[in-house]
């Protein structure tokens, strides 16, 4: 077991209900400390129950997950998580929010980071949790993990109530953790485009399985976009993810298995080409990391 | 644990996390509530002890030297104020371990769950077990001390009266039995302990408050039920001509016939049928617990509930583990 | 000091931007041999890039020699680029020619074309 995974997880699975109801299913990926990933996949497709598993929120029906070397209970403490729906106590002010963190984290509070992230929302410290809005909320429950100074943060949409500039902002200070203290970023969406720039690390979840895996640069350079008259030939040696006929013209999304005819023009995907082709087309062969295990 | 309640910020020991004090900042609404109805039954039960019994008494010592004569002059009211008030005193504690239960079935676990508050407090520098332990053991010291002065102080008033006003209750009075006696004390405890089970399994707030109250009133229901078992009554006989013994506690009773053997009362609805029936009996039994059984039977109920009590609180336990799966050796670190 | 801006729109991977920014720094004379480039905390913070692409940026500039990483102190400038400081001949030269350009009726993009167009021309097959 190498130890210098942030997360890991071998046949993961959660089933809700006794039914065949599964939310995520034969779940095995590596991801190693110090990345930035981005969960991303469509509403549904088991990306908060993934997090929640890593989170140590809810028990694996089948499959482990190994989160920073151990077991995501004893883990625990250096796992910062927020949630879709951004809990807090509502009948809290921020200010008692903040306190409430620093007192239930004693042993790694950086009141300083904390109350940088709420201060650059104007907020009033004195206003009471129930009174702020859906962005100002994300903002006091990002304030709240990232001042527990985690090893690994878990954020589940975290972006999703956010205005633009603050969106900017917060990515910021999230990236300006990650630089200074190597800590791994795992956030999840359901848009690609708030995280492309942030990640480098992907995540592609899909009908609760693991479409994609690995770093985002290594996935781009594995697939080629090409393009041909529709009747040519050659595409049968590499692994097709997705093909399209418009007219005489055939274009695809492949990985190359070896080097291309000369009748194709090859494009260098981008990672949302990448992103939907996988997601568009759920038969084709997923690519598990190779540095898997 | 540290049961600080300040603000202001002391130099911090560093290491352990203070839930104490948040959950007395989360719940304060409900301290405050708890503190007032402290203080309101309080007051009455002490008034129930003191000037109320007098007058009630006093009261019926008029009433009872009235001899027969048309014009007889006593202080009525005060015999019904007295009774009315020692209702709503003993219906108030009778009603707490249910009361409690809804309380901590809704707003000490099942709305945390729902809206998702627990899942920040568990991502704390704490553990789910941590979590669950401190909002158990708060919220009983705060509802065994409080049940404890009241039932204390009910005993009192229930004391006060006995002997001296007619309409007072019996102690065998299944409200004043589990007013005035540590039954009191053990059975808002298991409340508290079925809401937060109620509340950590059902996830909600609204079915957690109802669960949690019915599982409690169920409780007390068996425990009604139990009760005559849980010490060894007495058995008395009498003749037939004497007035049935026994005052106290019935277990059983019946008929003593001629060759000795101890038979149900036989039914009979026409004289000569009772003529016939009773023609061979010699006198009666009666099983029964007299007063002198009081604090067996309120020790027996109370251990009997208190185990009930620490069988739910280690469900909740169970239960957390389950969803949170968390094993057993995750302690460590934190705690 | 210089800062960043990162164009997500432009097709040009973001390592390469901090790589072509800093030589432009360079070469206007903003960065000098010695100076500090900006820690990667302090670039992902007002860019909110991954901290691994600048880091892949600082690498490649260092593999250039153009700058160097001394531990626990930062990324400091080797070499300067070019020879086209802000208050160069050369300069002067080149901003007579664009006044002239913009008096002849060119627009920024007219003059930009034109410009590509010349450096193809003289500097083809040079790395950018």
């Amino acid at each position: 077991m190498s130890s210098d995974a942030a997360l890991r997880a071998d046949a993961l699975g959660k089933r809700f209900g006794r039914r065949e109801n599964w939310a995520l299913r034969d779940c095995s990926f590596r991801l190693p400390t110090g990345r930035v990933c981005a969960v991303v996949g469509p509403n549904g497709a088991g990306k908060s129950t993934l997090l929640a598993l890593a989170a140590g929120l809810t028990a694996p029906t089948e499959g482990s997950v190994t989160v920073l070397g151990t077991t995501p209970a004893a883990a625990r403490p250096r796992v910062g998580f927020v949630a879709q729906d951004k809990p807090l106590y509502p009948q809290l002010t921020v200010a008692e929010t903040l306190r409430m963190g620093a007192d239930l984290n004693p042993e790694h509070w950086d009141a300083a980071v904390a109350e940088e992230v709420v201060a650059g929302g104007d907020l009033n410290p004195k206003a009471r949790i129930r009174s702020l809005s859906g962005g100002q909320r994300t903002r006091v429950a990002l304030a709240l993990a990232v001042g527990k100074r985690p090893e690994l943060l878990l954020l589940d949409e975290p972006m999703a109530d956010l205005d633009p500039l603050a969106r900017h902002e917060l990515m910021g200070t999230l990236m300006a953790q990650a630089a200074q203290y190597g800590t791994t970023i795992v956030m999840s969406s359901h848009v690609v485009a708030e995280l492309e720039d942030s990640c480098d690390h992907l995540l592609l979840v899909g009908g609760g399985r693991i479409r994609l895996a690995g770093e985002i640069d290594e996935l781009l350079a594995a697939h080629l976009r090409v393009a041909g008259a529709a009747d040519a030939t050659g595409l049968g040696a590499h692994t097709v993810v997705e093909s399209k006929v418009t007219g005489r013209q055939l274009t695809a999304l492949i990985r190359p298995a070896g080097p291309l005819s000369g009748e194709w023009r090859a494009f260098a995907p981008s990672l949302d080409e990448l992103i939907l082709a996988h997601l568009r087309n759920p038969g084709a062969p997923a690519l598990p990391e190779r540095s898997a295990a | 644990m540290t049961a600080v309640l300040t603000g202001t910020p002391v130099p911090r020991a560093a290491g352990k996390p203070r839930l104490t004090r948040w959950v007395l900042r989360l719940h304060r609404p409900a301290l405050y509530a708890w503190a007032g109805l402290l203080v309101a039954l309080t007051a009455l039960l002490l008034g129930l002890r003191g000037p109320l019994a007098d007058a009630a008494a006093e009261g019926w010592r008029q009433y009872n030297s009235c001899t027969g004569t048309a014009r007889c002059s006593y202080d009525q009211d005060a015999i019904v104020r007295y009774k009315d008030y020692y209702n709503y005193a003993t219906v108030a504690l009778n009603a707490l371990p249910m009361l409690v239960a809804g309380w901590a079935g809704a707003a000490l676990v099942g709305r945390e769950l729902e809206s998702g508050t627990a899942l920040l407090a568990w991502t704390q520098g704490t553990s789910p077990a941590r979590w669950l332990a401190v909002r158990l053991a708060v919220p009983a010291i705060a509802v065994a001390a409080g049940a404890a002065l009241l039932s204390w102080l009910h005993h009192l008033a229930w004391s006060a009266g006995r002997g001296r006003i007619d309409t007072a209750k019996d102690w065998y009075d299944r409200f004043t039995f589990y007013a005035g006696g540590p039954t009191a004390v053990v059975l808002a405890l298991a409340g508290l302990a079925a809401g937060v089970l109620a509340g950590l399994v059902l996830r909600r707030t609204l079915p957690a408050l109802l669960v949690g109250m019915t599982v409690t009133a169920a409780l007390r229901g068996v425990t009604e039920i139990a009760l005559p078992h849980l010490w060894p009554a007495v058995t008395r006989v009498s003749t037939t001509d004497q007035v049935p013994l026994g005052a106290g506690l019935g277990v059983d009773e019946g008929v003593i016939t001629r060759s000795g053997a101890r038979t149900p009362v036989p039914a009979c609805h026409t004289e000569a049928q009772c003529r016939a029936a009773y023609a061979d009996i010699t006198g009666r039994w009666s099983t029964y617990h007299p007063y002198s059984h009081h604090w067996p039977l309120q020790l027996t109920t109370s251990a009997l509930v208190l185990a009930v009590a620490a069988l739910l609180a280690l469900g909740s336990f169970l239960a957390l583990r389950h969803s949170t799966g968390a094993p057993r050796t995750t302690e460590k670190a934190t705690a | 000091m210089v800062e960043y801006r990162i164009d997500r729109h432009s097709g040009v991977a973001t390592y390469v931007q901090i790589v072509q920014q800093t030589k432009q720094a360079l070469r206007l004379g903003l960065l000098q041999p010695g100076d500090r480039l900006p820690t990667a905390r302090e670039v992902v913070e007002a860019t909110a890039i991954n901290p691994n692409t600048v880091l892949k940026a600082y690498r490649e500039l260092e593999r250039e020699g153009l700058v160097e990483a001394r531990r626990g102190l930062g990324t400091f400038v080797r070499r300067s680029l070019g020879t086209a400081p802000a208050d160069s001949p050369l300069r002067t030269e080149l901003e007579a020619w664009a006044e002239r350009a913009r008096a002849a009726g060119l627009e920024r993009d007219d003059v930009a074309a034109l410009f590509t167009a010349v450096l193809d021309t003289h500097f083809q097959g040079d790395p950018s």
